[in-house]
C-alpha cells in the first residue's frame, strides 16, 4: 500500500534538471511556490466542503442554497467572530510581533 | 475515437480530492495564460524595453535583448516563476495518484499484454538504449523524462504523459473532444480524398493516444507505433489493448526505423518534432519518407508555434526552452520544414504546411505533408 505521502515524494523524487528561478530572490520565489500549493490545496477543500454541503443538505431534506444562506446572529455570531479574529491573529502574527526584526545572519566579509 | 480523457484500465484512479487537485492546476494555469501571459508582448513594450534602454544606453533588438529586456518587467517575472510552479504542480498532481495506483495499474497493464483476446503486440527492444537526446531530459518537467523505464512491469512514463498531458493540454485552451488524430484524418479528407490507408505508422507515439484513434478511425489498417521508453509503450500497448483496438508497438527510434522500404501507406508523427533536435528530426523525415510506399502519404503534425509576428513573439514563446525543458522549442519553431521534406526525396511542390484549426476548442496545430511520387 503506497501512501499518498510517499506516492507524492516517488514522484518529487523523480524529478530531474535544474530549477531555473524568474525572481531576484530564491527566498522569495520559493514562498511564492509554496503560496501557490496553499492555493491549490484551497481550492482542494472548497471542493471537499461543497460535497459535504451537497450530502447533508439531501440528508436533511433542505436545499444547499438554503444551507449555505444559513444567517448567524447572537451567540453563534459572536463565537464566529472570535474564531475569525483568531485566524487573523495566527496568520498575520509576524505583522504584530513585538520583537525588532535584525539579520541574524552571520557577515559575510 | 475520443483521444482525450478517455477512461480504460490502465489510468489512474485518482480520488475526488485528486481530481479536485487537477482541476484547480488546469484553472490556474488557464488564467495565467489568458489573463498574466497574453501581456507579456505588451509589458516588454511599456516596462521591459524602456528599462533595458536605461540599463543599457540603447534598445533591445538581439533574441538576448529581448529576454533581458522581458525580465525588466516585474509583472513577467512573478508570472515566469507561477508558470514554472504550475507546471511542477501539474506533475505533482497527476503524479501522486500514478504512484499511489500503480501496483493496481501493472497487474491491469500485465494482465492485457498477455491476454488470449489481445489485438495488437509489443516488441521491447533491450538492446537499445533511449536516445539520451530525449531521454536525458525531463520534457516539460516530466519527472523522470519519455525514457524512463523502472522495471520489467514499469508504466509511470505512460501514465504520466496521458494524465499530465490531458491537464495541460485543457490549461492551453484545448478541448477536450480535441483530437490531434481528428486534425490529420480531416486533413486527409480535404487534400487526399479516396485515400483509405492500409498501413499506418505513428513516429514518436509516446502514451499511443494519436495511434489507438488511428486504429478506431481504421480499422481495417494494419496499425504501428514507435517510441522510445520501454515504460512508455507498456502503457500505449495496455491502453489501447483495454480501449479494444489493434495497435503493434514497437521500441525503435524514429530517426533509425528497421522496417523496409515502402511499407506504409501512411506515416504520421505527432507532436514529435519539437522534442528532438535538428539532425535526428532530418533523419526522422527522411525515414519517414523511406518506409512509405510510392503514392502514399506523410503527415508531421506538431504544435502551431511557428507562426509568431515578431521577434518579440518569438522570444516570449521560448520562455519554455529555457524554463520548460522543452530544449527544442525555438529549434522545431524556426526550422526549414520544407527544406527537409525536400531533403528526404519529397517532391517540392508536393510539401503542403498547414496552420490547422483544432477540431474541438481554440487550440491550433500545425502539419507538413507529402506524397511520395507514385
Amino acid at each position: 500500500m503506497t501512501t499518498a505521502a510517499e506516492a507524492i515524494l516517488a514522484l518529487v523524487d523523480s524529478a530531474r534538471g535544474n530549477r531555473p528561478q524568474s525572481l531576484d530572490d530564491r527566498e522569495v520565489e520559493e514562498v511564492l511556490n509554496i503560496a501557490l500549493a496553499l492555493l491549490v490545496e484551497l481550492s482542494v477543500s472548497n471542493d471537499r466542503i461543497d460535497r459535504l454541503e451537497r450530502i447533508v443538505a439531501a440528508q436533511g431534506g433542505t436545499t444547499v442554497e438554503a444551507l449555505r444562506d444559513l444567517r448567524y446572529d447572537g451567540v453563534a455570531a459572536d463565537e464566529r467572530q472570535q474564531a475569525m479574529e483568531a485566524l487573523l491573529a495566527r496568520v498575520l502574527r509576524v505583522l504584530i510581533d513585538p520583537r525588532v526584526p535584525t539579520d541574524g545572519r552571520p557577515p559575510r566579509d | 475515437m475520443k483521444v482525450r480523457d478517455l477512461q480504460h484500465e490502465v489510468l489512474p484512479q485518482a480520488t475526488p480530492d485528486e481530481l479536485s487537485r487537477q482541476r484547480a492546476v488546469v484553472s490556474l494555469r488557464k488564467l495565467l495564460n489568458a489573463r498574466v501571459r497574453s501581456g507579456n508582448v505588451a509589458r516588454f513594450a511599456s516596462e521591459g524595453a524602456p528599462a533595458f534602454a536605461a540599463r543599457h544606453g540603447r534598445q533591445p533588438q538581439s533574441p538576448g535583448d529581448i529576454r533581458a529586456a522581458l525580465f525588466e518587467s516585474q509583472r513577467y517575472r512573478m508570472w515566469s516563476a507561477a508558470n514554472r510552479s504550475a507546471q511542477e504542480m501539474l506533475w505533482v498532481s497527476v503524479g501522486e495518484p500514478v504512484y499511489r495506483d500503480l501496483d493496481r495499474m501493472e497487474a491491469a497493464a500485465r494482465a492485457l499484454a498477455e491476454s488470449p483476446d489481445r489485438r495488437g503486440s509489443l516488441t521491447l527492444d533491450p538492446a537499445y538504449d533511449p536516445s539520451p537526446e530525449v531521454a536525458d531530459i525531463d520534457i516539460h518537467l516530466q519527472p523522470g523524462g519519455y525514457g524512463m523505464d523502472r522495471g520489467p512491469d514499469d508504466v509511470v512514463a505512460g501514465a504520466l504523459y496521458e494524465t499530465g498531458g490531458n491537464v495541460f493540454s485543457f490549461g492551453q485552451g484545448a478541448g477536450r473532444g480535441d483530437s490531434k488524430t481528428g486534425v490529420a484524418v480531416r486533413l486527409l479528407a480535404e487534400h487526399f480524398p479516396g485515400f483509405v490507408p492500409t498501413r499506418i505508422l505513428d513516429l514518436g507515439c509516446s502514451a499511443g493516444a494519436a495511434t489507438a484513434a488511428y486504429a478506431a478511425t481504421f480499422p481495417e489498417a494494419e496499425v504501428h507505433a514507435v517510441d522510445i521508453g520501454a515504460g512508455m509503450l507498456r502503457y500505449a500497448h495496455a491502453r489501447a489493448e483495454s480501449l479494444g483496438v489493434a495497435v503493434h508497438f514497437h521500441q525503435m527510434d524514429a530517426s533509425a526505423l528497421s522496417f523496409p522500404d515502402d511499407s506504409f501507406d501512411l506515416v504520421v508523427s505527432h507532436n514529435l518534432m519539437h522534442e528532438i533536435g535538428a539532425e535526428k528530426r532530418r533523419a526522422m523525415i527522411r525515414e519517414s519518407a523511406r518506409v512509405v510506399r510510392p503514392g502514399g502519404v506523410v503527415i508531421h503534425q506538431d504544435v502551431a508555434i511557428r507562426f509568431e509576428p515578431t521577434l518579440v513573439h518569438q522570444v516570449e514563446r521560448d520562455w519554455d526552452t529555457h524554463f520548460n525543458d522543452e530544449r527544442h522549442w525555438h529549434t522545431y519553431a524556426s526550422a526549414d520544414l520544407i527544406a527537409d521534406m525536400r531533403a528526404a526525396g519529397f517532391e517540392a511542390d508536393g510539401i503542403v504546411e498547414h496552420n490547422l484549426a483544432a477540431i474541438h476548442g481554440s487550440n491550433r496545430w500545425y502539419a507538413i505533408t507529402a506524397q511520395k511520387q507514385a
